[in-house]
């Protein structure tokens, strides 16, 4: 019986698709640039429809604040993990809630595109 | 000659280490998203495009894992608009769609059905327990208001977005 819960579960999870990131709840830390905080994020992409993410960063009323990093859409490809640094100007450090990121899906038809997001909270 | 041999033993014995080697690693909290099926919509009737199983689709099916209890919250909004449709939609839209926990690893997480918010086509759950849970999507829309007018025919397109948020 257990043999086939497991084997159920591995079939019904094999075709999956995940977006994934870390930490939780980044630290932001002083940067080699004077005036501008950093910190270190990490994506996971197990999405094998979905290569690119946007790098966002939000107050608590989910208002952008202006952000720095490598690039703004990462491409990250399947099964693989991409690291990248956030640059945040310490007079917005206050008001940095969230930083997140969103799958930019590619247009198909007939289908309901799934885009993910996934924040992290800044507290 | 002993002499030499005892020296070379105390130096040799003197210099061995025992060196550990561990195995490291760490659970962070984290939420990830995954896309069990994808979900399609199947056309039951000329101005109806819907994902029920009984019009010909495939309801999406999500699951979402959390690695630690009580530090998310998700939020699932289904399609109230299409993404890109054909120029000769002009007739009303009328959309329609619903998340529902269809399968939890936790028993204890039925609660999730019962206290999640609603919000026009939002749907918030808060996961107060660590595991997975898996949430179904429906999405149907009609077109025409009275006399169900055939949707031109074209390629439609409709976003449903998951967001997982760190409480």
């Amino acid at each position: 019986m257990y043999r086939q819960v497991i084997f159920l579960f591995f079939a019904l999870t094999l075709n999956a698709q995940a977006h994934d990131m870390s930490p939780a709840y980044p630290k932001f830390r002083y940067s080699q640039i004077e005036g501008v905080s950093v910190t270190r994020m990490s994506l996971y992409n197990k999405r094998n429809d979905s290569s690119y993410y946007e790098i966002g960063v939000y107050t608590s009323n989910w208002d952008n604040i202006p952000f720095a990093s490598a690039a703004k859409i990462i491409e990250v490809k399947h099964t693989k993990k991409y690291g990248f640094d956030v640059y945040v100007r310490n007079s917005d450090l206050d008001r940095v809630t969230y930083i997140c990121t969103m799958s930019k899906v590619l247009k198909k038809t007939n289908v309901p595109l799934i885009s993910t997001k996934i924040c992290s909270k800044v507290k | 000659m002993k002499t030499i041999t005892t020296i070379t033993f105390l130096l040799s014995s003197a210099c061995a280490w025992a060196v550990d080697s561990p195995i490291s690693g760490s659970v962070s909290a984290n939420c990830s998203i995954y896309t069990t099926t994808p979900g399609e919509y199947g056309s039951p009737n000329p101005y109806t495009l819907s994902t029920a199983s009984a019009s010909g689709g495939v309801d999406p099916i999500v699951r979402v894992d959390i690695g630690a209890a009580d530090y998310y919250k998700t939020k699932f909004t289904y399609p109230n608009s299409f993404s890109s449709s054909p120029s000769g939609v002009t007739d009303n839209l009328t959309f329609s769609g619903s998340v529902t926990v269809s399968s939890v690893s936790v028993a204890a997480m039925s609660v999730y059905e019962t206290n999640k918010v609603s919000v026009a086509n939002t749907v918030t759950y808060d996961h107060t327990l660590a595991g997975s849970s898996w949430h179904t999507i429906t999405s149907s829309v009609t077109h025409g208001s009275a006399d169900n007018t055939a949707l031109p025919s074209g390629n439609y397109t409709a976003l449903v977005a998951i967001e997982c948020i760190a409480k």
